[in-house]
């Protein structure tokens, strides 16, 4: 069933969301960063499982893996950026930088 | 397949449109209240889940959300019983849901990605059953094992001293309104999805026997080539700027300004 993978994928997008906006530790930022990236994956796998033309359905299962290492490179670099923006200030909390915001 | 938060734009759709083509099939008491009546439990037991509330609280959304799991449990036993394959996915399904739910719900930040490797677990789950295995194992190997471990390590670099957790762990920044947009974003997709999901025109992929990592390694090294070119470049380029961002020293003269 195609639309049971896209209201899975739908649902982990939107915990990711939700998760994202809520909470203030970057590093759990960065984790709904990735909880929405699974989302992705498996509304992609339903299409790659139930594709929409005829012929087997790679296309899918291809573009989860490139996502996949554009994830991995993403947070590689996320948590550079984490790491160094916790050295600045010593705390992990996201309104220490809330001075970056543009009022 | 049906999760706690998209019951309310069903009973839109209802609303909208005679949606008798689903609901003859869900024949016995799962109607539209019943859905509503899920959505809501799920959304309230997702909020009091927040941090920032004290235990009884918590502890309430807890036994919130586990109603709505139940409920969910249910229609699910009572549409999908008839297929191994839907009750395997729906098991899956379930686990990743608490498994997301506790991971943006816990005050402390091990305890969500641990919680997001659970998530993970039962993404790998569902990629198995959609017979796309060398994503699964793949996506296992690389998230569950390289990408958090990574965070993990972070997480005990860049951890304060003294125990318990942090203070702005301890409270979430606009719960209400975080939990309603999720909710209304929930029901545009799951509405769209659910009105016109039925007239997709889905086929089997003609994919015989066993050999179903070949295509995908064939479409990847023949029609996408440069795009694994380029995603070595990017590989490289995100490990060499990784380095150097992480190598940098605070200096007290570039102190900015707080």
């Amino acid at each position: 069933m195609l639309t049971a993978y896209l209201l899975v994928g739908a649902m982990f997008f939107t915990l990711g969301l939700v998760g994202f906006v809520t909470r203030r530790n970057l590093i759990i930022m960065f984790l709904c960063t990735e909880l929405m990236f699974q989302g992705i994956v498996v509304n992609l796998v339903g299409f790659a499982r139930y594709p929409l033309s005829g012929g087997p359905g790679v296309e899918g299962q291809a573009f989860g893996l490139f996502l996949l290492s554009i994830a991995a490179a993403e947070a590689a670099l996320g948590l550079a950026l984490v790491v160094l923006m916790f050295r600045y200030r010593g705390s992990l909390d996201s309104n220490t930088w809330i001075f970056l915001r543009d009022e | 397949m049906k999760r706690s938060s998209d019951r309310a734009s069903e009973v839109a759709a209802d609303f909208c449109e005679p949606k008798a083509k689903r609901l003859h099939r869900v024949t016995r008491r799962v109607d539209g209240i019943f859905l509503l009546i899920m959505a809501i439990l799920g959304g309230l037991g997702l909020f009091l889940l927040m941090p920032g509330g004290r235990r009884p609280i918590a502890i309430a959304g807890v036994f919130i959300s586990a109603a709505a799991t139940a409920l969910l449990v249910y229609a699910l036993v009572v549409k999908l019983a008839q297929d191994a394959h839907m009750v395997a996915f729906s098991i899956f399904a379930v686990i990743g849901f608490w498994g997301a739910l506790r991971m943006i719900t816990h005050s402390r930040p091990v305890y969500s990605a641990l919680y997001f490797i659970l998530v993970v677990i039962s993404t790998t789950g569902m990629l198995f059953l959609a017979e796309a295995e060398f994503l699964a194992g793949s996506l296992l190997i690389i998230y569950a094992g390289a990408i958090l471990v990574t965070y993990l390590f972070v997480i005990m670099l860049a951890s304060q001293s003294g125990g318990g957790p942090a203070s702005y762990d301890k409270k979430a920044r606009e719960p209400f309104i975080g939990v309603l947009s999720g909710f209304v974003l929930l029901a545009l997709i799951a509405g769209q999805t659910l009105q016109h999901g039925a007239d997709l025109p889905t086929h089997e992929p003609m994919v015989e026997g066993a050999q179903k990592v070949a295509p995908v390694a064939t479409t990847l090294l023949t029609t996408y080539m440069i795009g694994i070119q380029i995603v070595g470049v990017l590989l490289l380029a995100a490990m060499v700027g990784a380095v150097a961002i992480a190598r940098r020293q605070p200096h007290p003269e570039e102190e900015l300004a707080a």
